[in-house]
């Protein structure tokens, strides 16, 4: 038997069959493909390619579609990750609902995979493309889901990302909300003197930022505050916020978007880590702080400070030493640390600085800050990364660092310091009560995940939220601010026009047949069901297509748009079935 | 399981840690190598010197120490002396970080280190003080001879009626001595440093030291073999090359040393009094006048090229630079000029201001031997020497590879 039905049967569809130069046709024999998929109910023409998204292929493609009418389309070529918006693409360009068209992977799922059975590898790609035919015979064309916009803007956390990028919101002429959890608006930065590279003080930058603010009044500022609800979804949420503490007043905005500008935490090292905890051993920001404060050499405990050592990556590259520690690299405090010494070197030119590192990671310009720090005296020793310096306290009340200096042939040198920095990570902020409300997805690192790191660094898997600054990973202000505009950008993608566009394969419930048991209410991981009146009902615009609440509902009440459960037990028969010709 | 040794492998943690001396990178500054900050240690200097062995690798490592303020190591380095300073490493250096003036610095630093008195600092580090006292030396002795003078005139130059033989042989003899006792001291501390980092071959210890021995005083400081054979950066004939002016200098100084010494020996054993007059072949005076050329001719073209910083390793001149090439320069010439005075007809009165300028210099020369740059030419050999010792241990089969 085959999937075929009838309405199969009186289908128009064209099979094209890639070589993928040979990535595909060295291992699968092309021909027999199409020899055993060409007398396929409903195929009017199958064809080979040496590269099917060629643009001649393409054009050839969208010639036949024309000229002999094709109402179906099936590339049998690689993942549909790679090329699902190029054949669309091809579809449209000829006149072809993109929907009609289904790609089958041939490649990832067979040459590539086996291929010490080119036999095997070719039965497997004949039912594959089988199966693709059998579902293309179903499809029916499907329109993009179009939205009506919010035209505002969420900002959550009011560091110098979220304060930059409310700013921007507002002068592409959307109103903004900007939340910040703390009293006032300035993050880290806010406490930071000068910074590098160019020693602008950290709080002046954020006192410009606030005074912009204040002069755009369609940006309203919530400090003290915080989201505790949201509901709808891309370009309509709803979201919840309380201001000033508990119990205090709440309220809710709509917005069209929410960019989560949360930031960073600085890693607390433990008591003993490098000697923390010992008078003297002091955090980079701490050590910062007591840098600003001074004007001249520095003093510590009421003794002047002449040597000062600073310990790298307390908290960041940890694995060598600590298999289940921090693995990352936390990328703004080797120019930090470099600039601090500057900092100290120019106050105070007989002050001695040892800087132990795993390795100098002063990129792009900010190498200038390293070769200033050398010019200044500042020596740097690069240790082992299984063997971590170490710090003693010394009878006399200084402190002593133990290290392998790599450089000076592995040589081992004890340092006597007056001040040890330990050159402290940045980690992931504990926020789980957003994290679970934005629904955000959280990487290996614990800091949220983008989706493309290069082509889609500020969008998440949740439509119409944004990540931007140190919430995403390790970044000095700069690239924090950068991230921001960008994540400003996307809203303005999605907000400016008024409306946006949706995949529409999207699941539906058949009113009808839904009993209301709520199952699919927890198996969606987007929140898009909802249960009205004894009946599920699915957002459009919540819901991602991923199918999880189909297999579960007790009545075969939902179906997911172009992969209906027809089109899928059309598929497995095409898989499994025999030939036709 | 076979053992392998890396360089610059990890040695487990045990090993005790040297204390850094903070303070050490600013006292070498003080000696020159102005721009060693900008090192960041990338290893061109070492992969460029041909003098580089496994048994010794410079000018990287010894920047390092510095920066580190691991003054020991340093100091028990043979590696400093057995830089000729040629200049290749400055010239290729990336970071203008003057290798080649570091190594040339941190032998003055060593110097005085090994010195226990502070004349070898101040000379190095102070320039007008360091001038100060050359000159007033200079002036003391002479005063000093002065004091005793006889009359001047005659027929001829009665150069030991004027200033009497057996008052600057004594005046030599106690310079030596004050030489041997503070180069002594120096030279003892030198060894005890590097001793540290030296083990003798167990098979024939004699033998090897003795051929170690050989090997540096014969063929590495008198024979110059490696300066000859690896440091000549410019195409030049061979009376031009650096060594051979370098040994020009040397054996003229060692050849007039000789000649000195041998006519005190004749008058000792009552052949020939001190002074009197020999025809040009004479033996003792043929030795001195081709050795005084040759320190003329050496140490001439030394100070014209220093004056025109010619080189890569003349760009930076110190005091100290100045000071021993002015002296020995000095020290040949006044003898050649008091040549021509003795067969001058009469007894023109310069000849024995330019006598007395001869010996007070020649003497001084010989005093600031361990305290001025010619230091060198005692503190070198020993190194030389521990560096052959090192290399015959390592390598038993023969000279050590880059």
């Amino acid at each position: 038997m085959t999937g075929s039905s009838a309405a199969a049967n009186a289908r128009r569809i064209g099979v094209y069959v890639c070589h993928c130069g040979g990535n595909i046709s060295d291992y699968v024999d092309v021909d027999r493909v199409i020899a055993a998929v060409e007398h396929e109910p409903g195929v009017v023409v199958a064809r080979q390619a040496m590269f099917a998204c060629s643009d001649a292929t393409q054009g050839d493609i969208e010639r036949d579609i024309r000229e002999l009418e094709l109402d179906g389309l099936v590339v049998a070529s690689c993942s549909p990750k790679l090329h699902v918006t190029t054949f669309r693409g091809v579809a449209r360009r000829a006149g072809l609902n993109p929907y009609e068209y289904s790609q089958v992977n041939i490649r990832e799922q067979a040459s590539w995979i086996h291929t010490a059975d080119a036999e095997g590898t070719t039965e497997k790609a004949i039912a594959l493309v089988r199966g693709g035919i059998a579902k293309t015979g179903l499809t029916e064309p499907l329109e993009p889901i179009v939205v009506e916009t919010t035209q505002k803007a969420l900002v959550v956390g009011g560091g110098i990302a979220g304060m930059r990028a409310a700013i921007g919101l507002a002068d592409l002429g959307l109103g903004v909300f900007l939340v910040e959890r703390a009293a006032a608006l300035g993050g880290h930065v806010r406490g930071i003197g000068a910074m590098y590279p160019n020693g602008r003080d950290g709080g002046r930058l954020i006192d410009e930022l606030a005074a912009s603010i204040k002069a755009r009044p369609s940006i309203s500022v919530f400090t003290g505050a915080e989201v505790i609800e949201k509901s709808g979804s891309f370009g309509k949420f709803s979201v919840g916020l309380r201001v000033g503490g508990p119990g205090s007043e709440t309220l809710t905005v709509e917005v069209g978007s929410i960019v989560v500008t949360t930031g960073f935490e600085t890693y607390e090292p433990e008591v003993g880590e490098y000697g923390y905890g010992i008078d003297g051993v002091v955090t980079l920001p701490e050590f910062k702080a007591m840098l600003d404060a001074s004007a001249g050499p520095l003093r510590h405990a009421g003794r002047p400070v002449h040597d000062v050592a600073y310990v790298y990556c307390v908290g960041s590259r940890e694995t060598p030493t600590k298999p289940d520690g921090n693995a990352y690299c936390s990328r703004y405090c080797c120019a930090a640390t470099a600039f601090a010494s500057i900092q100290l070197g120019e106050a105070d030119p007989g002050v001695r600085q040892y800087h132990l590192h795993r390795d100098v990671r002063t990129f792009g310009k900010y190498e200038l800050l390293y070769e200033r720090s050398r010019d200044l005296g500042s020596i740097y020793l690069k240790f082992p990364d299984a063997e971590p310096p170490e710090v003693a306290l010394e009878p006399d009340g200084r402190l002593l660092v133990t290290v392998r200096d790599l450089l000076t042939g592995g040589e081992r040198v004890a340092i006597p310091a007056d001040l040890v920095v330990l050159v402290t990570a940045m980690v992931p902020r504990s926020n789980t009560e957003l994290t679970g409300l934005l629904k955000l997805p959280i990487g290996r690192d614990g800091f949220y995940n983008e989706i493309h790191p290069k082509l889609r660094p500020v969008e998440t898997t949740v439509d119409g939220v944004y990540i931007a600054g140190a919430c995403q990973g390790p970044r000095n202000s700069s690239e924090s601010v950068a991230s921001a505009l960008a994540a400003v950008t996307q809203s303005a993608v999605i907000l400016k026009k008024g409306y946006a566009e949706l995949d529409p394969l999207v699941a539906t419930v058949d009113a009808v047949a839904c009993d209301g048991c709520g199952k699919c209410l927890d198996a969606c991981p987007y929140g898009a069901i909802e249960l009205s009146a004894g009946v599920a009902t699915i957002s459009e615009t919540a819901c991602k297509g991923c199918g999880g609440c189909v297999p579960l509902c007790p009545t075969d009440a939902i179906d997911l748009r172009g992969y209906t459960n027809d089109q899928i037990t059309a598929l497995i028969d095409g898989l499994v079935g025999e030939a036709v010709a | 399981m076979t053992a392998t040794t890396i360089p610059g492998a990890v040695v487990p943690a045990a090993t005790p840690a040297t204390r850094v001396d903070g303070g050490l990178l600013a006292d070498i500054r003080r000696f020159g190598a102005a721009d060693v900050n900008a090192c960041f240690s990338c290893g061109v200097c070492t992969a460029t010197c041909p003098l580089v062995t496994n048994d010794g690798t410079f000018p990287r490592r010894m920047i390092r120490y510095a920066q580190l303020g691991l003054r020991d190591k340093l100091l028990s380095s043979r590696e400093l002396w057995t830089c000729y300073a040629c200049g290749q490493c400055s010239e290729q250096c990336p970071q203008q970080a003057e290798p080649g003036e570091f190594m040339a610095a941190t032998r003055r630093w060593a110097v005085a280190s090994y010195d226990r008195t502070s004349l070898a600092r101040t000379l190095a580090t102070r320039p007008l003080a360091g001038s100060v006292i050359a000159v007033l030396l200079a002036v003391i002795l002479a005063a000093f001879m002065y004091t005793a003078h006889g009359p001047m005139g005659g027929s001829s130059l009665e150069l030991f009626g004027f200033i009497p033989s057996d008052l600057i042989h004594n005046l030599g003899i106690a310079v030596m001595a004050i030489v041997l006792v503070t180069g002594g001291a120096g030279l003892a501390a030198m060894v005890l440093a590097l001793r540290r980092s030296v083990v003798v071959p167990p098979a024939r210890p004699g033998r090897a030291v003795l051929a170690a021995a050989w090997r540096a005083i014969a063929v590495e400081a008198l024979g110059q073999q490696r300066y000859r054979g690896e440091c000549e950066t410019e195409t030049r004939p061979w009376y031009r090359q650096r060594w051979f002016v370098h040994a020009a200098t040397m054996w003229g100084f060692l050849g007039l040393l000789g000649a000195t010494l041998l006519d005190y020996g004749l008058e000792l054993l009552g052949i020939k009094a001190t002074g009197t007059p020999v025809p040009i072949w004479y033996p003792v005076r043929l030795l001195g006048t081709v050795a005084g050329l040759a320190l003329l001719y050496g140490s001439t073209l030394l100070i014209l090229r220093r004056a025109r910083a010619e080189e890569r390793s003349l760009r930076h001149s110190t005091v100290g630079d100045w000071m021993f090439l002015v002296l020995l320069w000095l020290a040949g010439a006044t003898g050649f000029v008091l040549e021509l005075a003795l067969y001058l007809p009469g007894a023109p009165a310069w000849g024995y201001a330019v006598f007395l300028v001869h010996v007070a210099v020649a003497l001084e020369l010989v005093l600031l031997v361990p305290f001025s740059k010619f230091a060198h030419a005692i503190y070198r050999p020993v190194a030389l020497f521990f560096l052959a010792l090192a290399t015959s241990s390592a390598e038993p089969a023969g000279e050590g590879s880059r």
